[in-house]
């Protein structure tokens, strides 16, 4: 066997048990030159690959194959990246247990009766579990970076809104999404990010930003950096333990001479009910395209094309992404739109002047990243939809504001893994893997 | 009763490529499909990108509409389901347009652009096996799918089917004359429109092309509903379909409920800034407007307003035929006159338009020549023209295949000298008043050349030469 | 704000082309409710005079050169609905 082979044989392995991928490349075509030559890469099914099914964990994509790649994609290929396959996800990233998947629900590795999180759920389980050098491109919206990365214990990273490409990302909130990394370290997160960030002139909310290496700014140096506590997210709610494990983390870092403070970003209570608004809006327009035409899943055409659209879109979403095409549709309707739609707009340029305020004097905000450990999947059964929202409290707010955002594994309660989750202004990945990665070298 | 009436104009703009990708707009002999992208066709991961030039174009018809340009602009989404829909949204502009509150004078009144905005084409469909009502499915092609369109909004300021076809034809020309807005391709203007009986319910007429069913359709709805009204009936506000072949309209079939547009900005776009600068970067280069071709045709040219303006309003290239012709020969007044009468009316004759004909510059000038010369009579020209427009053959040929014997100036100059001498009495009688006498003189001249001479041109010579 | 009941949410899935279920109908009308009233906190932020933030920070003037480019591509492979060259969708009425 060769090791292409090799490494899929093990990928299928991994499948029969934990569920993590949609579709597992039948063979791998590689480059070998560049920078990601012999790692393999996998890919959130949301993501377009060509030649290789695409279908964002739902079942009206099943059988879409695209005939372009993301530029993620591209950008990895040309790095000689062996592309292993498309990991599974909550149906168009509406979930934060990778529960809502049409393909499969992955399991914890750490406890297979335990949710990965979501919706990049089956990424960060295969970081995990994968033995060979693999990393993982994943998508955020909401928190499903940190949250995956938080529950697996892997080290995920949510880049600033724009900074890298979403052609090829099949939407769920184009004003939110963002394409970012998961991996077993930090210095790899950062090499993989490197590759697929930069300006990309197919994406009009791009930014001008030029391609980096961010490998390099690892020396686990942090001397004088200033660090902001957020006391809104060490509130009710947030297990004990959690917080405590990271106020130790925090600590830590201070041992390496960074100074830390508390403030407040007052709107952060708010956060949640403008992000999963505006999520909504965006997304129920996003989902209008899928009806049984052109692509993805056709059924028999009957009826006039209300009928006939109805019936497919029916057919082909799950109960959550029904729920929230209801409820994005609703926020937005004649009469309502004010109260709903363009009032969480307002609120959620108040949610970024917090952030923006706060950046004036930290270099970093740190925060737990998930208010309490993986729950179990029976557990997840027993909880109403808003209960599952408020999950996102604590990654929404920095989400919304698309400022980018990491998240460590620094301990576990009850044997099961948390997330410290470290965040900077836009555009300031350089400090937040820095200090990623000094606390990394320094945990044990 | 007071009849009330509003337009909402789509017009194709004819950049090379669409709105938001890079797709060609030359869909006219294309394959179904042939010329579509990931964008323009809603695959699932496609982002649209703005063409700068849809927009300089629609700041030039904002201009050229006296509007208010915004300073800044953004895309919306407009949710509605339909098979020729490729997202099932629209990208268009909602709460904050490319321009407002502009202004088109026609004669006697001021018409009002509510706004002006920029959205893409949906797709085409096919209905087969019916109409459709009655079709068993649709074929759809995107080629047409992410074209740019404009939308010109009126304020409800017409009262006449004749104010709506003025306007129509003068934005025509004005579209024409930007060069932003090929007439030539199949897709020409779709309108609706709207109308109500003062203190009565408004109907919308849906998709109606071009402007001469645009009058069609508002002057059976007029009727329509004073109809209703004479016999007590109240008119319903609703939309109705016009077909073109039996000049009507119908209802078109109600939906049980009304579709919420649900507008959100567009998150995959971005605002865009429209400075004075670029206002006037596009304002220096912009071409001529109609009313000022008009205006300067009058004082450069001489000719008279009534035929400065058809020329222009009737087709820009007619204007453009106009100017070509005055290069060539310098008569701009029998240029004009002979082009607004007998050229205008072979051309619709024939079917055809200036640009699709056969008809020179050159050679018409050839046929006003002829005259000039005394060769031709008007009457023979305008038999001529007919067969010149359709064939395209020079004037010059055609006579002389036809075998009319052309007479020189100087020949002619013989003939009635002949006359005149032989002839004493009735030029006797002419001079003491008897205008009778004159035509008899012509009579004699025309029997001579056998009537190829220009009646009007001989009686002059006739009186040059007494 | 008003009442959300069955009927909103039968009117709201027919704009929204959803065919639901009975139950399905009923479950999201009690759902939409709590969801709602937890968003109600909304109301409770001062917003007079605040822009509204369509992206995180703020993009302007991406545009793009009139340059026409054909993609190269089938259109038509993932379709099984289509009759030649074109797509076969529903009747439109």
């Amino acid at each position: 066997m060769t090791k292409t082979e090799n490494i899929l044989k093990k990928a299928k392995d991994i499948q029969k048990k934990y569920s993590c991928f949609v579709t597992i490349a039948d063979k791998i075509d590689t480059n070998e030159k560049g920078k990601l030559r012999g790692i393999a890469v996998s890919v959130k099914d949301n993501i377009c690959t060509k030649g290789m099914m695409s279908t964002a964990g739902s079942k009206i994509l099943e059988g879409y194959i695209p005939q372009f790649d993301a530029t993620v994609v591209e950008r990895v290929r040309k790095e000689g990246a062996m592309i292993i396959g498309k990991t599974t996800q909550d149906e168009f990233g509406f979930g934060t247990f990778s529960v809502n998947s049409a393909f499969g629900i992955p399991k914890n590795p750490h406890d297979i009766e335990r949710t990965c999180g979501g919706s990049s759920g089956g990424a960060g389980c295969l970081t995990v579990l994968a033995d060979f050098p693999h990393i993982a491109i994943a998508e955020s919206t909401g928190g499903s970076i940190s949250c995956p990365a938080a529950f697996t214990g892997t080290v995920g990273l949510t880049p600033t809104y724009g900074r890298v490409s979403r052609w090829g990302l099949i939407d769920y909130a184009n004003s939110l999404d963002k394409i970012g990394v998961i991996g077993k370290n930090v210095k790899d997160v950062a090499l993989l990010f490197s590759i697929i960030s930069g300006h990309d002139p197919m994406d009009s909310t791009s930014l001008d930003v030029k391609q980096e290496d961010f490998t390099k700014y690892l020396d686990g140096k942090i001397g004088g950096l200033k660090i902001g506590i957020p006391k809104e997210y060490f509130e009710k709610g947030v297990d004990e333990k959690i917080k405590d494990l990271v106020m130790k983390a925090v600590k830590k870092l201070e041992e390496l001479g960074a100074k830390v403070e508390e403030v407040s970003l007052p709107n952060t209570d708010y956060a949640l009910a403008s992000y999963y608004i505006i999520a909504m809006s965006e997304a129920s327009t996003n989902l209008a395209k899928f009806c049984g035409m052109r692509y993805g899943l056709q059924p028999e055409l009957k009826g006039n094309y209300d009928e006939s659209f109805s019936n497919a879109r029916k057919e082909g979403f799950g109960e959550e992404a029904k729920r929230r095409v209801i409820l994005g549709t609703y926020a937005r309707m004649a009469g309502f739109r004010d109260a709903y739609y363009l009032k969480a707009l307002k609120v959620r340029t108040k949610v970024i002047e917090d952030f923006k305020n706060a950046f004036k004097k930290f270099d970093v905000l740190i925060a737990p990243t998930m208010p309490v450990v993986a729950p179990k999947f029976d557990e997840i059964a027993k909880l109403e939809p808003i209960e599952v929202y408020m999950m996102d409290i604590l990654t929404v707010a920095p989400n919304l504001a698309g400022i980018p955002m990491i998240s460590v594994p620094c301990g576990e309660v009850n044997g099961m893994p948390i997330g410290l989750h470290i965040m900077g202004d836009h555009l300031q990945e350089k400090k937040i893997l820095q200090v990623a990665y000094a606390y990394e070298k320094v945990k044990k | 009763m007071k009849t009330i009436m509003g337009l909402e104009i789509h017009v194709h703009l004819s950049t090379k490529s669409k709105l938001f990708c890079s797709c060609p707009t030359d869909y006219e002999k294309t394959e179904p499909n042939e010329i579509t992208c990931p964008i323009c066709t809603g695959m699932p991961g496609s982002k649209p990108k703005v063409n700068k030039k849809a927009i300089d174009f629609g700041i030039m018809v904002a201009k050229a509409l006296n509007c208010k340009i915004n300073s800044e602009m953004f895309f919306s989404r407009k949710s509605y389901f339909y098979p020729d829909m490729p997202k099932n949204f629209q990208i268009t502009q909602y709460e904050i347009p490319l321009a407002v509150e502009g202004r088109m004078d026609i004669t006697d009144k001021t018409i009002r652009i509510r706004r002006i905005h920029m959205e893409e084409d949906p797709g085409k469909l096919v209905h087969v096996g019916g109409d459709i009502t009655t079709a068993k499915y649709v074929l759809v092609d995107y080629n047409r799918s992410g074209i740019p369109l404009i939308e010109v909004v009126t304020e409800p300021d017409f009262n006449t089917t004749k104010e709506v076809r003025e306007f129509l034809a003068k934005l025509t020309s004005i579209l024409e004359h930007l060069e932003v807005f090929d007439a030539s391709k199949e897709a020409t203007l779709r309108v609706d429109a709207n109308i109500s009986l003062e203190g009565g319910e408004r109907t919308e007429i849906k998709n109606i092309t071009g402007f001469v069913n645009v009058e069609k359709a508002l002057n059976y709805e007029i009727v329509r509903q004073n109809n209703l009204v004479s016999m007590g009936m109240k008119v319903t506000r609703e939309t109705r379909h016009f077909d073109a072949e039996m000049n009507t309209t119908s209802t078109l079939r109600k939906k049980e409920f009304e579709e919420d547009y649900g507008y959100i900005f567009e998150p995959d776009l971005t605002n865009i800034e429209i400075s004075d600068k670029w206002i006037d970067d596009i304002v220096k280069k912009m071409p001529e407007l109609p009313d000022a071709r008009i205006k300067r045709f009058i004082e450069k040219y001489k000719i008279p307003e009534r035929d400065a303006k058809v020329i222009v309003y009737v087709d820009k290239a007619l204007a453009d035929f106009f100017e070509e012709c005055v290069k060539i020969y310098k008569e701009p007044k029998e240029i004009a006159k002979w082009i607004v009468t007998d050229l205008l009316k072979s051309l619709n004759w024939n079917d055809v338009r200036i640009r699709e004909s056969k008809v020179k510059p050159k050679t018409f000038v050839e046929l006003l020549q002829l005259i000039e010369e005394g060769k031709i009579t008007e009457r023979l020209a305008k038999e001529l023209i007919k067969e010149y427009v359709a064939t395209g053959k020079s004037p010059k040929k055609i006579i002389s295949k036809k075998k009319i014997k052309m007479v020189s100036l100087s020949e002619l100059e013989k003939v009635v000298i002949e006359v005149i001498g032989k002839n004493k009495k009735a030029v006797g009688d002419y001079k003491a008043g008897n205008e009778k006498a004159l035509e008899f003189l012509l009579g004699q001249v025309l029997r001579k050349i056998k009537a190829a001479g220009d009646p009007k041109k001989i009686k002059e010579l006739i009186k040059r030469l007494l | 704000m008003a009442e959300i009941t069955e009927d909103t949410v039968k009117h709201v899935a027919k704009i929204a082309r959803l065919d639901l279920t009975e139950s399905e109908i009923k479950k999201f009308t009690q759902q939409l409710k709590d969801i709602l009233e937890a968003f109600k906190k909304l109301d409770e932020v001062d917003t007079t005079n605040v822009k509204p933030s369509f992206h995180p920070q703020e993009i302007k003037n991406v545009l793009r050169n009139d340059e026409p480019k054909k993609w190269k591509w089938d259109s038509l492979a993932n379709t099984k609905q289509k009759e030649g060259k074109y797509f076969k969708g529903p009747r439109a009425v």
